[in-house]
């Protein structure tokens, strides 16, 4: 029987009179592929910052294999995702100075000497299709190809958990086929859950389970 | 802190990291630059009085002769007694003193400038002996010899050996001396034995018909002072001597070389700090610029694991290497100028006071001057002065840049991007 990964409680959320989120209870087990799905607006973006630590519910609790996040403050937040978490945006968000290995390579820097953060980033970046491009800045790179050196980054580090935000949103329909089977095929090879946010049905479609959002709750 | 990301920023966002460092560089040279030109000036303005050692010289104006016929003293000096010279060694940071007597002969319808000079003190005209072309020069406790200037003694045919005629009495010419060697001031034709020039100013009746005199009198002196007090001694120098006292100093020379001088002598702090303050600000638009630009950056570094402290560390990195960069290059700019400052050659006015000739003699109206090369150099205390504030400058800018920073709401700052 899996083991749970991470577990939300009654999360609430709101911005002045909008409930983004109202009372999401949910819960994510060890390498499990979950996608959350709703309409735009639907607070399922919100819902992934409360889960990644990157913003605060009004209330809930968030616990991490047992352990209490709610009450850890900002940095305390940003080392847990340093070492647990990884990060994929819909607008890739590299940094424009860096090149591919640099980029992938970012997650570690605070923690470990530059020539192994370098090395597991040209592992990652291999992995993803990108060992031909590992000098190039992001300027120089196509849109599916910046989104597998963001999610090289966001595996760089060995994270237990990967949180996508409309990973495939900003990508043409072929690419992001390629990028949706880039993350099944990583998963497979890495055990690593993965909570994909999207409206995406055919992304939707290949996850192990889908909750869907509406209003700030879950319906199914 | 990753050096390399320092280096990506700086090298790939150029343009604005080239103006924040340009600002720096600038306004470093800028500072250092007049420092070094104001030192340089005050250095040279020294130059007068050093040649002959002295840090202050000082006279108490007289009167005018009744008539300029045999010994007179020139109108810019009076009598100064044992007491005067007394008062003035005992005054806190006096280190030397030496009493000299100047006077002027008009014999045969010709002037003859004669210096009485006691070679025993090392301050003064006694350096002349440095300057000694042929012969030797006066000693300690010698009497009835002259020392001739050597372009006066070519004009006269003069060698060693021969004898000069002061005011009627003869004196054997023991050397001649290369005035100009030694400097311009207190320039005179024949340098006698103190005693001797005492003597004759004493029994001189166009003396003593303007000033009594005595035998122990002198009328100019030359003092040497503690470094760090030398304007304190000059003030209470004049003090003593009165309303009539004549002082000459380094800064009193420095103040006739020019108004470009004088200006940044005056306002050279105040300018070069002007110009560390916009250097400052270029530096401060640098960095805010630079960090609203990479607001997002910013963020997505929070979401990847930094923390606060992490960007922290790295922004000040950032700053610190912008400005140590910014630093380095002003003070190569300032180099460059100091080295140029050093090729030139500047001329400081010598008082009439200090080297009298009387007008009425061809050439006698004309200005002494002292030719200077500018000895510019950066120095130590201007060097530490700058990396000093630029390194409060560039922490400072650092830290208010990662408390900006950590400021970001990562949710919020990716949400708008």
């Amino acid at each position: 029987m899996p083991s749970e990964l991470l577990e939300a409680v009654e999360l609430h959320k709101s911005f002045g009179e909008v409930h983004a989120v109202d009372g999401i209870t949910l819960t994510i087990d060890e390498g499990e592929f979950v996608a959350i799905i709703g309409r735009s607006g639907s607070g399922k973006s919100t819902l992934l910052n409360l889960i990644a630590g990157l913003d605060r519910p009004d209330s809930g609790a968030l616990r991490f294999r047992g352990g209490a996040l709610h009450d850890k403050d900002e940095d305390a937040l940003a080392i847990w995702r340093g070492e647990h978490i990884g990060m994929v945006f819909q607008a890739f968000h590299l940094l424009p100075t860096l090149d591919a290995t640099d980029n992938a390579a970012v997650p570690l820097l605070p923690r470990q000497k530059l020539h192994e953060c370098r090395r597991r980033a040209r592992h990652r970046l291999e992995q993803v299709g990108l060992g031909e491009r590992l000098r190039h800045r992001p300027a120089q790179l196509s849109g599916g190809e910046q989104q597998r050196v963001a999610i090289a980054r966001a595996l760089v580090g060995n994270p237990a958990l990967v949180l996508a935000d409309e990973p495939t949103g900003n990508l043409d329909a072929a690419t992001g086929s390629e990028i949706l089977r880039l993350f099944g095929q990583l998963r497979e090879q890495t055990n690593t859950a993965m909570v994909i946010v999207t409206h995406d049905d055919d992304v939707a479609a290949a996850a192990d389970r889908r909750v869907h959002v509406l209003d700030g709750r879950l319906v199914s | 802190m990753a050096p390399h990301l320092i280096v990506a920023e700086l090298t790939r966002r150029g343009g604005r990291a080239l103006l924040g460092a340009l600002s720096l560089v600038v306004g470093v040279a800028t500072f250092l630059s007049l420092q070094s030109y104001s030192a340089a000036y005050r250095e040279a303005a020294r130059a007068p009085l050093d040649q002959i050692g002295a840090d202050v010289v000082a006279q108490r104006e007289g009167d005018r002769p009744e008539s300029f016929d045999g010994i007179v003293l020139p109108h810019s000096t009076s009598p100064l007694t044992v007491e005067d010279v007394h008062s003035i060694q005992s005054i806190p940071g006096v280190q030397a003193v030496a009493g000299a007597t100047l006077f002027w002969s008009f014999q045969e319808e010709a002037l003859l400038v004669a210096l009485g000079v006691d070679p025993a003190v090392p301050v003064g005209p006694a350096r002349l002996g440095a300057g000694v072309t042929e012969g030797r020069f006066l000693q300690t406790g010698e009497t009835g010899a002259a020392v001739v200037d050597a372009s006066y003694a070519a004009e006269r045919n003069l060698t060693e050996g021969d004898s000069v005629q002061v005011a009627g009495e003869r004196f054997p010419v023991i050397g001649l001396v290369d005035t100009a060697r030694a400097g311009a001031v207190a320039n005179a034709n024949v340098y006698l034995p103190l005693s001797d020039a005492q003597r004759m100013v004493a029994a001189s009746d166009g003396v003593s018909s303007v000033h009594p005199t005595t035998r122990e009198d002198v009328n100019i002196l030359f003092i040497r002072a503690d470094p760090l007090r030398g304007e304190q001694v000059a003030d209470e120098v004049s003090r003593q001597l009165g309303e009539t006292a004549l002082v000459t100093t380094p800064q009193s020379l420095s103040g006739l070389v020019g108004a470009t001088f004088a200006a940044v002598d005056r306002f050279g702090i105040a300018i070069g700090a002007v110009a560390l303050l916009i250097a400052v600000l270029g530096l401060l638009r640098a960095v805010q610029a630079n960090l609203l630009e990479r607001r997002r950056d910013m963020a997505v570094l929070r979401a990847v694991g930094w923390t606060r402290a992490s960007l922290r560390r790295q922004l000040i990195g950032e700053t610190v290497s912008l400005s140590a960069v910014g630093l380095v290059g002003g003070i190569a700019v300032a180099a460059g100028i100091t080295a140029l400052l050093s090729l030139i050659t500047v001329s400081i006015p010598i008082p009439w006071e200090v080297s009298p000739t009387p007008h009425f003699v061809p050439g006698g109206a004309e200005g002494l001057s002292v030719q200077v090369t500018l000895d510019a150099a950066l120095t130590p205390t201007a060097l530490l002065v700058v990396v000093v504030i630029t390194a409060v400058v560039a922490l400072g800018c650092g830290y208010l840049a990662a408390r900006r920073a950590a400021t970001i709401k990562p949710a919020e700052a990716l949400h708008a991007q």
